[in-house]
């Protein structure tokens, strides 16, 4: 057997005797590390929230909206500014090179849809045909708006899953006429299933109609609510995005030093949305963390220090013995090891349990992964040795004529 | 008294302590020689400095000058680690307060020197049982400190110095805590290893304890004196 494994094992042994004294440090190295675990699950939730969102809007997705948010930058609310217009889209189709597909897109909320005797309020969307490509959103059953469609304004429609829920429940809604606002509209197609957006608004209860239809038979304006646009070649997103901005200050007059009159919001735009949600519970985890690790060196240090100065009888019998310094230093580091790693294993399992419970009550999103284990691995190793250090240095160092003496 | 063969050499070591501006010397340029197998007293009133001479002996404490040699070795030309082999190979300490180690069994306390060997040897718990019989524990060996009496502690204590088969033990006050009928035990111990051969040194206020040495040194103001055996006691209350 090994001297080192000797060492390893005696210091084991005498920690067996000291259970209370060793659960009091492992704790608190258990607080930060539960900390840290749940910090890095969410970040690892965040992440992948993100991703998909990213993923679900498309990389190459270009989204403009008139007006400005002057805190923000990101698009206002305001939807009375008359700032885009269809002639926008021509425009950017035929002057910004880089750009596969462009979608003019007015909308309108809690617009009355019924059907028969059912009634429902539901988001309307007036769109062109290529609006399906450039949102990944087509049909599930049915035929997506075509050109026909737009050029005769005709009053045909598809109609998200909650709004074939809400009014036709299991019957097949394909055929059948409704009527929003009145005006009916024959059902041309089901929009396939989105669920619930990172806004957390519902996805599938929309209705939407061509764009010509939307302006001629239900609501009489020019404005657009939104302009959307598939760029080719995403490598050059910087550069096509400041292209369009040109075309439109241009088309929209502006002045050099005036600012925009719409807002452009980019697939980065969006992972910055969707991580400043998340950001502040991480910060928050993050100080956590990092405040309590430093709490459980300290008294890692303190307790070690104590046990050092109420053990000076056993180092220096161990001395007379034959043990050299080194045998002390590793005995007391290991216990330091030891505790450091009861408090990460404690930690890890306390730390995934808490990022379970924040992604099951729906705090946040939150994911298990090992990463976090490999982290807490690392940091319980470095809190032994850089807290653990001092007081087994101590311990060996000590006379021993000094400390049998005690 | 030969220096040649001597197991132990001690040569004029002087031991000195400073505090603040006072410089107070224990030991003055203490000689002596200590053949294998010798069962050597030293005794002195408390404060002598016998403790500190015994943890010299012991390469416990450094001299302030002065040499030690422990079986043809110059023990403080050594570093710090060959200093603790040594210990643990050719000393066996038994000190007043035992040090039985708490939480520890009394086996476990016997096997703590083999923990420090260069090489554990494949037969520890049968040697560190033997040597228990052979200071009479053997049904003693899962005991902690708190179910064994004084003079079972400092058996073990003793058990624990042999087991290293060391070339000499080194006793400080081996019975100061002792009573009278635990002290007659370890002292019959001592004799028997005596017996067997090996070299005893063991530091002691005690007349009587000193008188079961073969030879009897006595430590007064930092010089060392032999004692010749007529003023060795017959007899003594003085426990």
């Amino acid at each position: 057997m090994n001297r080192m494994v000797r060492v390893a094992k005696e210091s084991i042994r005498m920690m067996k005797g000291n259970r209370l004294r060793v659960l009091i440090m492992a704790l608190g190295v258990a607080v930060g590390v539960a900390s840290l675990t749940m910090m890095i699950c969410v970040s690892k939730g965040a992440y992948l929230e993100v991703m998909d969102i990213v993923n679900r809007q498309g990389q190459d997705l270009l989204q403009v909206r008139p007006g400005t948010d002057k805190h923000t930058g990101l698009p206002s609310g305001s939807r009375e500014v008359v700032s885009l217009v269809e002639e926008d889209v021509e425009a950017i189709l035929l002057h910004v090179g880089n750009i596969r597909a462009a979608s003019p897109v007015k909308d309108r909320k809690e617009v009355e849809v019924k059907y028969g005797d059912k009634f429902t309020l539901s988001r309307i969307f007036g769109i062109t045909p290529v609006w399906a490509e450039i949102r990944d959103f087509g049909p599930s059953k049915g035929e997506f708006i075509s050109s026909e469609d737009l050029n005769f304004a005709a009053r045909v429609c598809l109609i998200g899953q909650t709004v074939k829920k809400n009014l036709f429940g299991d019957t097949d809604p394909i055929g059948q006429t409704i009527r929003i606002k009145d005006v009916p509209f024959n059902v041309k197609g089901e929009l396939e299933w989105k669920g619930i957006s990172s806004a957390g608004r519902d996805r599938d209860d929309r209705i939407v109609i061509p764009i010509s239809t939307y302006s001629k038979r239900l609501f009489r304006e020019i404005k657009l609510n939104q302009i959307v646009i598939t760029i080719g070649d995403t490598s050059h997103l910087d550069k096509t995005v400041e292209d369009v901005r040109a075309v439109l200050r241009k088309r929209h007059k502006l002045a050099e030093g005036e600012p925009d009159d719409f807002a452009m919001r980019t697939p980065q735009d969006l992972i910055d949305l969707a991580y400043g949600t998340t950001r502040s519970l991480i910060n928050l985890l993050t100080g956590i963390a990092a405040v309590s690790l430093l709490v459980a060196g300290v008294v890692i240090v303190n307790i070690m220090l104590a046990s050092v100065s109420a053990r000076r009888a056993e180092i220096g019998i161990r001395r007379a013995l034959g043990a050299r310094k080194s045998d002390i230093l590793r005995q007391f580091l290991m216990e330091s090891l030891v505790i450091s790693m009861l408090g990460g294993v404690l930690g890890t399992i306390l730390g995934y349990g808490g990022s379970i419970l924040l992604s099951s009550l729906q705090v946040t999103a939150s994911v298990v992964t090992p990463l976090a284990l490999v982290a807490a691995i690392i940091t319980c190793s470095l809190i032994a040795l850089v807290f653990g250090i001092f007081p087994a240095r101590k311990a060996a160092n000590q006379n021993p004529v000094d400390a049998l003496r005690a | 008294m030969s220096e040649i063969d001597s197991m132990i050499k001690v040569k004029n070591i002087t031991k000195s302590y400073i505090k603040g501006s006072m410089i107070t010397h224990v030991l003055c340029g203490i000689t002596l020689f200590i053949e294998k197998g010798e069962y050597v007293a030293i005794m002195g009133t408390s404060g002598t400095g016998k403790s500190t001479l015994m943890n010299i002996i012991g390469c416990l404490d450094k001299p302030t000058s002065g040499q030690l040699e422990l079986g043809g070795v110059d023990a403080y030309q050594l570093d710090d680690d060959a200093i603790s082999a040594l210990r643990n190979k050719s000393i066996g300490f038994v000190f007043q307060q035992f040090f039985f180690l708490e939480r520890t069994t009394a086996l476990d306390n016997v096997l703590l020197p083999l923990l420090y060997a260069d090489t554990y040897p494949a037969d520890a718990i049968p040697r560190a049982k033997q040597v228990l019989v052979n200071v009479g524990l053997e049904d003693r060996t899962k005991y902690l400190a708190n179910e064994l009496s004084g003079g079972q502690q400092q058996r073990v204590a003793i058990a624990r110095a042999l087991i290293n088969d060391p070339d000499v033990i080194l006793a400080d006050e081996p019975t100061g805590n002792l009573d009278s009928e635990s002290t007659a035990e370890v002292l019959k111990i001592f004799h028997r290893l005596h017996k067997e051969g090996r070299t005893i040194v063991v530091v002691t206020h005690d007349r009587e304890v000193a008188g079961h040495a073969q030879r009897i040194l006595e430590l007064k103001d930092g010089q060392i004196k032999e004692l010749d055996f007529s003023s060795k006691p017959k007899d003594s209350s003085d426990h």
